[in-house]
């Protein structure tokens, strides 16, 4: 039984913070619970009768009222605030209170949202928060690794979208092949793609042509959009084997898992027992097979062979309802059974029921959190921003004492040349080519070194 | 004190019938100057002018005080219907107090009239370029006031339609324009597609003219240029010659082709393409993309039957199968050939395409590509979902889901379009057999389907360079009812048929 989810504490621990959380669910609870230890916490909910446990149980302030007006802030203390963690169900107060921190204050924010135009808005740096994370997505995320699916943590565009920078984690049990454990120079690499560092831990490894990828690795890669689709299959190393999965519940969860899944052109077939639901949902997804019936309709099941499926996501509304759905899907001989719970003791009730997974969308978003709060370097790693990594584009100077130089002579410095754009066509170099004069190239570099690479091109 | 109106509010329907019909009079003064540039009799359209206007003021003066500028959507029917049942009787007016013997009974002479609002091109003409210039000019000029619709130009331009004008201009434009996401004002939209229409009626008519004045067509006078500019935007199919494009060489042939083709797109369409430069709207368009593939098919089958029954070879075959396929398709009705002597595969082709029309938001009637698209695709959802029962498919268009609702009547469109065309097919040959004249079935078919469709020519008699005057008058005006109802697409008028609609 895999457990995702669950506060970890395995992260070095920065100094004392004052941290503002802003709703007492249970999303709110989990971070508490992680952080009330070394941190001095304070609490927002509009409902006294959700603060009152946290306030039992955890040395924790507590303020009621509406996280989003700046009266309330105050009292929680805004000017000498460290961290707000908005986690409340509702992303729109979420980011009001954001907004609001951000002008009151210097603290960092995390913002908990749900919808991709959000988080795409603020991947493209027009929100200005500091980290957002969406239960739905992250659990989306979580489920294309439970199934086999390597998750693409994060994808930047270059040049118009031919060249794409993408992070892949590698899952945990990947088998060593053609690709992974194999030494870079050896491997078989997809066509159009440059492996520009491996992250393993909390260490970034220089991807030399002697590393190798290992299990639980995370990739970071320079890639054409087809090299992309083509590292995804090989990192899972069964891609071709995981196809047709069957969502219960088009909800926002159901169909935010079904278009991630979906994205990696893997079928989907959700089934939602309202109407109108099912109807919006099959507006919105123009590739899923949406079907209008019961997820406890054994003959529907039957019928449409979902014990075919690679396997069973339920995003269903109850934790009942998941668990008789889920152990139906079994009888009807589907192979894997994922679901969602919301009460973070049904773990327990899926698991001795027999579900294969079970998986709890707030303790995966409630850890995001914690993690980002624990270290934010950890994290802007993984989003290629901040401090220690950047990723360049620059043109090369035809001054530049580096032009003219094969990158096998280039001095090592841990820097990688991703991608070369040269008279409107895209390179992916090895070590034979050359660095011409007037080249777009996108670098991969510490930070550090990032002004003298802009210098030396 | 005014009492609220029980069922249809008839009064307020006429109190706009008659503001436009005042506008509509102004019409007649365009052919009035070419009369007097032609040195011809300006006073017909003067007298019909002043009869208009007149008439335009007395139903004003009749529906007594101003009853508040809006009419709701139900009484848009009402006036649609009557606009565009009104609107050529009046332009009929020039036929029957001028000089013109061959339209001198009134019902010949509102055929004609409608079949130019309509901007069907049938005609009970036999010998067209008997007209005076004058005469000519108002059988185009009719096509190109009908082609994009008076009343959409009434909702670009009479204040008083700011209000309660979507349901007029959804009324009138053709095809289902529920789909379409209108994302400015309707006034605005009303505006766009008559700039554009506008602007591509002035493009033909200098392209047409600049090949007569190179002298590479000498036929192609000033006067033919603009009268030809007018119908082929119009996707009317008037000609101001008796052998339609046949008097023309082949250059001006696939002039005129081009702009079929052109006017056969939807006009909101090629509004972003030409005017706001949005490329991809147009290559995406699911709808475009049917219509080039039914004209390519259409050709080719053509072109097929007249290389290999000899009919015509080389590069005549491919122009004139071409020409002929679109022509027909667009429901513009120009020939460059007697089609009704080529072999019965090109002529079965050009009977379905009859049935194709141009695109919705067009100048052109008949079904439309569009429904054709939904219709396709609703039939691939049935069979899907007699295998999944419990399937949720929406139908798109564009990538967009189309309501429930929408397709509901579109299929209703389609069947009453059908029954409607079998109708007149069988009245006409009903009123054939009772007349002791000779009608074909074929005949019957060709005539219901091409006025039905807003084509124009048929096949027999009615044909490519032929009339309708055999036609008995009955007959003829079966063929008028149908014109009428195929250019408001049938259901403004079903409705106006139900017995709901007047009730309170």
């Amino acid at each position: 039984m895999a457990r995702l989810g669950g506060p970890s504490c395995d992260f070095p621990t920065l100094a004392h913070m004052r941290i503002v959380v802003l709703g007492a669910g249970h999303v709110g609870a989990a971070v508490v619970e992680a952080l009330y230890e070394e941190h001095d916490i304070t609490v927002i909910d509009t409902d006294a009768r959700r603060l009152a446990p946290l306030a039992d149980r955890y040395d924790v302030h507590t303020v009621e009222g509406n996280g989003a007006t700046k009266s309330v802030l105050r009292q929680a203390g805004v000017e000498d605030l460290d961290l707000l963690i908005a986690c409340s169900p509702n992303e729109n107060a979420n980011l009001v209170a954001a907004m609001l921190v951000k002008k009151l204050s210097h603290a960092k924010v995390l913002v908990r949202a749900s919808s991709m135009e959000y988080l795409e808005a603020w991947r493209e740096r027009e929100i200005d928060v500091d980290f957002m994370v969406s239960s739905e997505l992250e659990t989306a995320n979580a489920i294309l690794g439970l199934v086999g699916v390597p998750a693409a943590r994060q994808t930047d565009v270059f040049a118009d979208g031919r060249v794409q920078v993408v992070e892949y984690d590698v899952p945990r049990d990947a088998p060593p092949g053609p690709v992974i454990g194999r030494p870079l120079r050896e491997a078989e690499l997809p066509q159009e793609s440059r492996v520009v560092a491996i992250i393993r831990g909390d260490r970034m490894v220089p991807a030399r042509g002697d590393e190798r990828i290992e299990p639980g690795d995370r990739v970071i890669l320079v890639a054409s959009p087809a090299a992309a689709r083509a590292w995804s299959e090989v990192i899972s190393g069964e891609a071709k084997t995981v196809d047709d999965i069957v969502v219960f519940g088009c909800g926002q969860m159901g169909r935010t898992i079904a278009r991630v899944l979906l994205e990696r052109d893997i079928r989907v077939r959700l089934v939602d027992s309202n109407e109108a639901r099912a109807r919006d949902a099959a507006e919105e997804l123009h590739e899923a097979r949406v079907f209008n019936a019961s997820a406890f309709d054994a003959d529907f099941l039957a019928r449409e062979r979902i014990g075919a499926g690679t396997a069973a996501v339920f995003a269903l509304n109850d934790d009942a309802k998941n668990l008789f759905a889920g152990v139906l899907a079994e009888l009807q001989g589907v192979h894997l059974t994922i679901a969602l719970t919301h009460d973070p003791r049904a773990v327990d009730v899926y698991d001795r029921a027999g579900l294969d997974m079970a998986l709890n969308p707030r303790q995966v978003v409630a850890e995001e959190l914690v993690r980002f709060a624990h270290d934010p370097r950890i994290r802007q790693i993984a989003m290629l921003e901040g401090d220690r990594f950047e990723i360049l584009d620059l043109t090369v100077r035809p001054e530049s004492e580096l032009a003219g130089r094969k990158l096998d002579e280039l001095p090592h410095t841990g820097s990688v040349i991703g991608a070369i754009i040269r008279g409107g066509t895209v390179l992916f170099p090895h070590g034979a080519d050359e660095l011409r004069p007037g080249d777009r190239v996108i670098i991969f570099v510490e930070s550090e070194r990032a002004s003298l690479v802009e210098r030396v091109l | 004190v005014r009492t609220a109106p029980r069922g249809v509010d008839v009064g307020s329907a006429f109190d706009l019938v008659g503001g436009v019909l005042k506008w509509v009079g102004g019409a007649f003064l365009v052919p009035a100057a070419v009369a007097v540039g032609y040195g011809e009799a300006a006073w017909p359209f003067l007298v019909s002018a002043v009869i208009t206007v007149g008439c335009g003021l007395a139903l004003d003066q009749i529906t007594g005080e101003k009853r508040g500028a809006a009419v709701g959507p139900r009484e848009s029917f009402l006036v649609v219907a009557l606009i565009w049942l009104l609107v050529p009787v009046f332009g009929a007016l020039p036929f029957l107090i001028g000089d013109v013997p061959q339209l001198s009974r009134p019902v010949d002479a509102y055929f004609e009239s409608v079949s130019g609002f309509t901007a069907t091109g049938a005609t009970v003409l036999t010998d067209i370029e008997a007209l005076d210039q004058a005469m000519l000019f108002w059988r185009q000029f009719t096509h190109w006031l009908g082609g994009m619709g008076i009343i959409i130009l009434a909702v670009a331009v009479l204040p008083r339609l700011r209000v309660g004008g979507r349901q007029l201009l959804q009324s009138e434009l053709a095809g289902p324009t529920e789909i379409e996401r209108f994302s400015t004002t309707i006034r605005q939209t009303a505006r766009r597609l008559w700039t554009l229409y506008v602007g591509l009626t002035v493009v033909a008519i200098l392209a047409l003219a600049v090949v007569g004045w190179t002298g590479m067509d000498d036929a192609m006078t000033p006067f033919q240029a603009v009268s030809h500019a007018m119908s082929v935007i119009a996707l009317g199919g008037f000609s101001s010659k008796n052998d339609s494009a046949a008097a023309f060489v082949p250059l001006t042939q696939y002039l005129l082709l081009l702009f079929m083709i052109l006017a056969g797109v939807n006009f909101l369409r090629l509004y972003r393409l030409l005017v706001q430069r949005q490329v991809d709207v147009v290559r995406t368009d699911e709808e475009l993309r049917l219509y080039g593939a039914f004209l390519v098919l259409g050709s080719a089958l053509i072109i097929t039957e007249l290389v290999a029954g000899d009919f015509a070879q080389g590069e005549e075959a491919v122009r004139t199968g071409m020409f002929q396929a679109v022509a027909i398709m667009s429901t513009t009705g120009f020939a460059t050939a007697d089609y009704t002597l080529w072999g019965p595969l090109a002529i079965m082709t050009l009977l379905l395409l009859m049935f194709v029309g141009a695109s919705a938001g067009s100048t052109g009637g008949s079904i439309k590509v569009v429904r054709h698209l939904l219709l396709f695709k609703l039939v691939r959802r049935e069979l899907d979902s007699s295998v999944h029962r419990e399937i949720v498919r929406p139908i798109t268009a564009n990538g967009v889901a189309v309501e429930e609702r929408s397709l509901r009547s579109m299929v209703v469109f389609v069947l009453l379009y059908l029954l409607t065309f079998a109708i007149g097919a069988l009245a006409l040959l009903l009123d054939a057999r009772f007349g002791g004249r000779e009608l074909t079935a074929f005949e019957a078919i060709g005539a219901s389907a091409a006025c039905v469709g807003n084509v124009g020519p048929a096949f027999g008699f009615a044909g490519a360079f032929g009339s309708y005057a055999p036609m008995s008058d009955l007959s003829t005006v079966v063929l008028t009812a149908l014109m009428w109802l195929g250019r408001m697409e049938i259901i403004p008028v079903a409705v106006l048929l139900a017995r709901t609609y007047w009730r309170g």
